[in-house]
C-alpha cells in the first residue's frame, strides 16, 4: 500500500502547498504571519522534504511556526519537548508494564495460558511522540516538532537524528516499523549549546529575527482580538524600544501579547506612562531590567519624551 | 533585472555547484548534500526575484548565524553583478570579491613553514611578538628531546621567566594538566541493584523473565552524575603576554581532553573552542591566533565579560558551570562596571575561579581597580604562574559544592563588599 498511499499524500500536499506565496496566504489564514524567509523555509521543509532547524531568540515564534504549519496541512502536530536527560523511553516508546503485570496475574488467576507474544503486542505499547509521528497513518504526514533540542544531551540528539533519517523504528519484540508517511520535521533550538555539525548540515536552516514593530502589532492584534490598533501599535513600538535597551531578557512576541492582553483587561485604549508603569511586570521578568527601564523613564518607553 | 518576460534558463545543478564552490573558496563549509538540496529546491521554488533566490540559497546552504555575513557578501558579489549591474556600484564594493577572502588554513601552514626555515636556537626575547606564537612552538617535536631541564625545575619556574626553548616543553606539560569540574546530578538514571529513588520497571521485568516471571529482585534506578561545564576565559592583552603563551595550551588541553569552552579577550571577545579542538596543537594555536585580531591589545575586561554573558553565558553556557577567568585584572574602564558584570556572572555560574599570575609577585595585594572590584564575586583566587601552581588551579576548579567553606566565603565577600562601597564613597 505504501507507494500508492505515499503518492496520493504527495499530490495532496502539492495541491495544498503549490508555491511559496500560497503557503504564506495559508499561514496567514491560520493566523500566523510569516516573513518571506520563514515562508520559504517552511515551503522547502514540506516540499523537498527535509527537516528544518529553526533558531532565534526566545519568543520569536519558532514553536508557533510548526503549530501553524500543522494547521495549514490539517494534520496532527506531535510535539517532543526536550530536556536534559530525556531518553528513548520518553521520546520513542515504553511498554506498559503495570498492565502487563496485571495481565499475567489475571491469566494466572483464571488458569488461562498467556505466551510472551500476547504480552508484547500493540495493546501494551505506549507510543511516545517520535514513534507516533512515524506511525501516523495519514492521509497526510504529521508535523513533528522537536522543541529545544539543544536542551537534550548530545547522544540523544544523535539518536533522534538517526531515527528520522531512517524513518523507521525497530522494536525488538515487534520488529521494524517503517513510516508510511515520513513526518515533516521541525526542530527548534535556543542555542544554549552548539548542535552537532552533522545534524546542522542535514537540516534546512533558518534564523528567525525579531519582527518589526509593524509586524509585531499585526501579530498581537490577531492574538488578542479585543485589542485596538492604537494600543497594539504603541505596545509594539515600546517593545522594540525595550530591545534597544541593554536588558537581560529582551521581550519577544509572547511578552508583547501578554502585555496587550493585560492592558486590554484593564480597559486601556492606548499606552501611556502610567498604564505602562503599572503593567511593566507582564513584559519584563527580571528585576534589573525593571530598574533599568524605570531609570530610562516611562515617558521614553511610551514614546512621549518630546511631547 | 532582466527585462520582464525574458526567461533565463539556468541548470539547477550547475548553479548550485557554482555557488557552493564559491562559498567554499570564501571559507564557508558547504557539503555536497547541502548543494544537492539547493539544486533540488530550485525547480520547486522557481525563483523569479532576487529575494526568492536569496532565501532558497540561504536556507539550504547556511547552517549557522555566524555564516550569515559571509554568505550575504558572497551572494551579493555573485548575483548582484549578474542580475543587476547597476546595483554593483557604490557599497557593494564593500564586500571583497568572492574567493579573495583570507583563507585561514593555508595561512597557518605558511607560518609553520616559515618557522621551519628559521633557526630555532636563536634565542628570542621572552616577550616575542604574539604573531610569532605559531612560529615559536612549531619546532616542538624536534626540540623536545633536547630540553634536558628536569621537570622539577620547570615546575617551579614562573611562566614569564621561561627561556624560549623551554616554552615548547612547558606547553606540552601544561596540555596534560587535567581540569576536572565537580559533578552534578542529572535527570538520567542508571540501574542500581541495591538502592535508588525509583524502581526501574523495565529492567526489573526483564530480569524477572529469568525467575519465571516473578520479580524476585527489584532493580532501582539512581540519578547519574555528570561533570559540570567548564568555561575558560583567557585575557590575551599585552600585559598578560608572558603568560598567555602557556595558558593557551592549558585551554587547548581542556578543550581537547574534556568538553571545555574556551574564549579569549583583550578589547573584544573571541570564541576559540573550535580552533583549539584541532588535533594538531601547532596548527590549533596558529588558527587561534588568526581568529583573535586583538591579540596583545589593551584590556576591556568588563565589556568582554558583558559580551560573554550576553551572547553565550545567558543562553545557558555559564548556567551551573565552573567559569575560570585567567587575567591580571588590569581594567581600563571603571571598576564598578566590572563589578556589575561579575555580579551577573555570579548569578549564573556555579563557581568562579580567578587565575591571576600577578598574585605570586611579592607584596601583591588586590586593593585597587578591577581586581578588587571582581574579587568579592570569586569563589577562588589563585596564581597559576608556574606548573606547580596550576595544581592549585585544578584543585580550585574541582572543589566540591558551594557549601564547602560557604560560610567563611560569604563573610569574606560581605567584608570586601563593604570595603568596596566604602572606597567608592570616598
Amino acid at each position: 500500500m505504501s507507494s500508492a498511499a505515499r503518492a496520493g499524500a504527495e499530490n495532496d500536499i502539492v495541491s495544498r502547498v503549490p508555491d511559496v506565496s500560497a503557503l504564506t496566504w495559508a499561514l496567514d489564514a491560520a493566523d500566523y504571519l510569516a516573513d518571506p524567509g520563514l515562508a520559504m523555509a517552511l515551503f522547502m521543509a514540506v516540499r523537498l522534504p527535509q527537516p528544518l532547524l529553526l533558531e532565534g531568540e526566545a519568543g520569536v515564534g519558532k514553536t508557533e511556526a510548526a503549530k501553524a504549519l500543522a494547521r495549514v496541512l490539517d494534520t496532527p502536530l506531535l510535539r517532543l519537548q526536550c530536556y536534559e536527560g530525556i531518553d528513548a523511553a520518553e521520546a520513542l516508546y515504553e511498554w506498559n508494564y503495570p498492565r502487563q503485570l496485571m495481565a499475567i496475574r489475571l491469566a494466572e488467576a483464571t488458569g488461562e495460558h498467556r505466551d510472551e507474544q500476547s504480552l508484547f503486542n500493540r495493546d501494551y505499547l505506549m507510543p511516545r511522540p517520535l514513534l507516533a509521528a512515524i506511525e501516523h497513518p495519514g492521509p497526510r504526514p504529521a508535523v513533528l516538532l522537536i522543541d529545544e533540542l539543544d536542551r537534550a544531551d548530545d547522544d540523544f540528539e544523535a539518536f533522534t537524528f538517526e531515527l528520522l533519517a531512517e524513518s523507521a523504528v525497530t522494536i525488538p519484540e515487534l520488529g521494524t516499523i517503517h513510516a508510511v508517511h515520513p513526518p515533516i520535521v521541525v526542530l527548534t533550538s535556543n542555542r544554549t549549546r552548539d548542535l552537532h555539525d552533522a545534524l546542522k548540515r542535514r537540516c534546512l536552516y533558518h534564523w528567525i529575527e525579531y519582527p518589526s514593530a509593524q509586524h509585531t502589532a499585526e501579530i498581537v492584534r490577531r492574538r488578542v482580538p479585543r485589542s485596538g490598533e492604537p494600543l497594539t501599535l504603541g505596545v509594539a513600538a515600546a517593545v522594540s524600544r525595550l530591545r534597544s535597551l541593554d536588558v537581560e531578557k529582551p521581550p519577544g512576541i509572547a511578552e508583547a501579547i501578554d502585555w496587550v492582553a493585560a492592558l486590554t483587561l484593564l480597559g486601556v485604549e492606548s499606552l501611556d506612562a502610567s498604564s505602562a508603569k503599572a503593567t511593566l511586570g507582564s513584559v519584563l521578568k527580571n528585576h534589573d531590567d525593571v530598574v533599568l527601564v524605570r531609570e530610562r523613564g516611562m515617558p521614553w518607553l511610551v514614546g512621549a519624551e518630546h511631547g | 533585472m532582466s527585462p520582464p518576460g525574458a526567461r533565463v534558463v539556468v541548470e539547477p545543478a550547475a548553479l548550485a555547484v557554482a555557488l557552493a564552490s564559491t562559498l567554499h573558496r570564501a571559507g564557508m563549509t558547504v557539503t555536497p548534500m547541502q548543494a544537492g538540496r539547493f539544486a533540488d529546491a530550485l525547480p520547486l521554488v522557481l525563483p523569479r526575484r532576487r529575494d526568492q533566490l536569496y532565501w532558497t540559497a540561504r536556507i539550504a546552504l547556511v547552517s549557522e548565524p555566524s555564516q550569515l555575513s559571509l554568505f550575504d557578501a558572497v551572494f551579493a558579489a555573485v548575483f548582484d553583478g549578474m542580475l543587476d549591474p547597476a546595483d554593483n556600484r557604490g557599497d557593494t564594493a564593500g564586500p571583497p570579491p568572492a574567493g579573495s577572502e583570507p583563507r585561514r588554513r593555508p595561512v597557518a601552514s605558511q607560518r609553520r613553514q616559515v618557522a621551519g626555515e628559521a633557526d630555532p636556537s636563536t634565542s628570542r626575547p621572552a616577550t616575542a611578538a604574539s604573531r610569532d606564537r605559531g612560529a615559536e612552538q612549531a619546532p616542538e617535536q624536534s626540540v623536545v628531546p633536547a630540553v634536558a631541564s628536569p621537570d622539577e625545575r620547570l615546575r617551579e619556574t614562573a611562566f614569564a621567566d621561561l627561556e624560549a626553548d623551554e616554552i615548547a616543553e612547558m606547553r606540552r606539560l601544561v596540555r596534560r594538566v587535567v581540569l576536572a569540574t565537580p559533578r552534578r546530578r542529572v535527570r538520567r538514571t542508571r540501574a542500581n541493584l541495591r538502592a535508588g529513588e525509583r524502581v526501574d520497571l523495565r529492567r526489573t521485568l526483564r530480569r524477572a523473565r529469568r525467575t519465571g516471571g516473578e520479580p524476585v529482585r527489584l532493580i532501582h534506578r539512581r540519578r547519574r552524575q555528570h561533570p559540570r561545564q567548564l568555561v575558560l576565559l583567557c585575557d590575551v592583552s599585552g600585559s598578560m603576554e608572558p603568560y598567555t603563551r602557556v595558558f593557551l595550551s592549558l585551554l587547548q588541553g581542556a578543550v581537547c581532553g574534556g568538553r571545555a569552552e574556551a574564549f579569549v579577550f583583550a578589547t573584544r571577545l573571541t570564541r576559540l573552542t573550535h580552533q583549539l579542538a584541532l588535533r594538531d596543537p601547532d596548527q590549533a594555536l596558529a588558527e587561534a591566533a588568526a581568529k583573535a585580531p586583538d591579540w596583545a591589545g589593551g584590556t576591556r575586561l568588563a565589556e568582554s565579560l558583558r559580551r560573554f554573558i550576553d551572547t553565550h553565558g545567558r543562553r545557558g553556557l555559564a548556567r551551573g558551570a565552573v567559569v575560570v577567568i585567567l587575567s591580571d585584572g588590569w581594567e581600563h574602564g571603571e571598576p564598578h562596571h566590572l563589578a556589575e558584570q561579575m555580579a551577573r556572572l555570579r548569578r549564573l555560574a556555579h563557581r568562579i575561579v580567578w587565575v591571576n599570575p600577578r598574585r605570586a609577585a611579592p607584596g601583591y595585594a588586590p586593593v585597587t581597580g578591577g581586581m578588587a572590584a571582581a574579587l568579592p564575586y570569586c569563589d577562588a583566587f589563585v596564581s597559576g604562574h608556574t606548573l606547580a601552581a596550576l595544581d592549585a588551579v585544578a584543585a580550585a576548579i574541582s572543589a566540591g559544592g558551594p557549601r564547602e567553606q560557604a560560610q567563611t566565603q560569604r563573610e569574606q565577600r560581605a567584608q570586601a563588599q563593604r570595603e568596596h562601597a566604602h572606597r567608592r564613597d570616598m
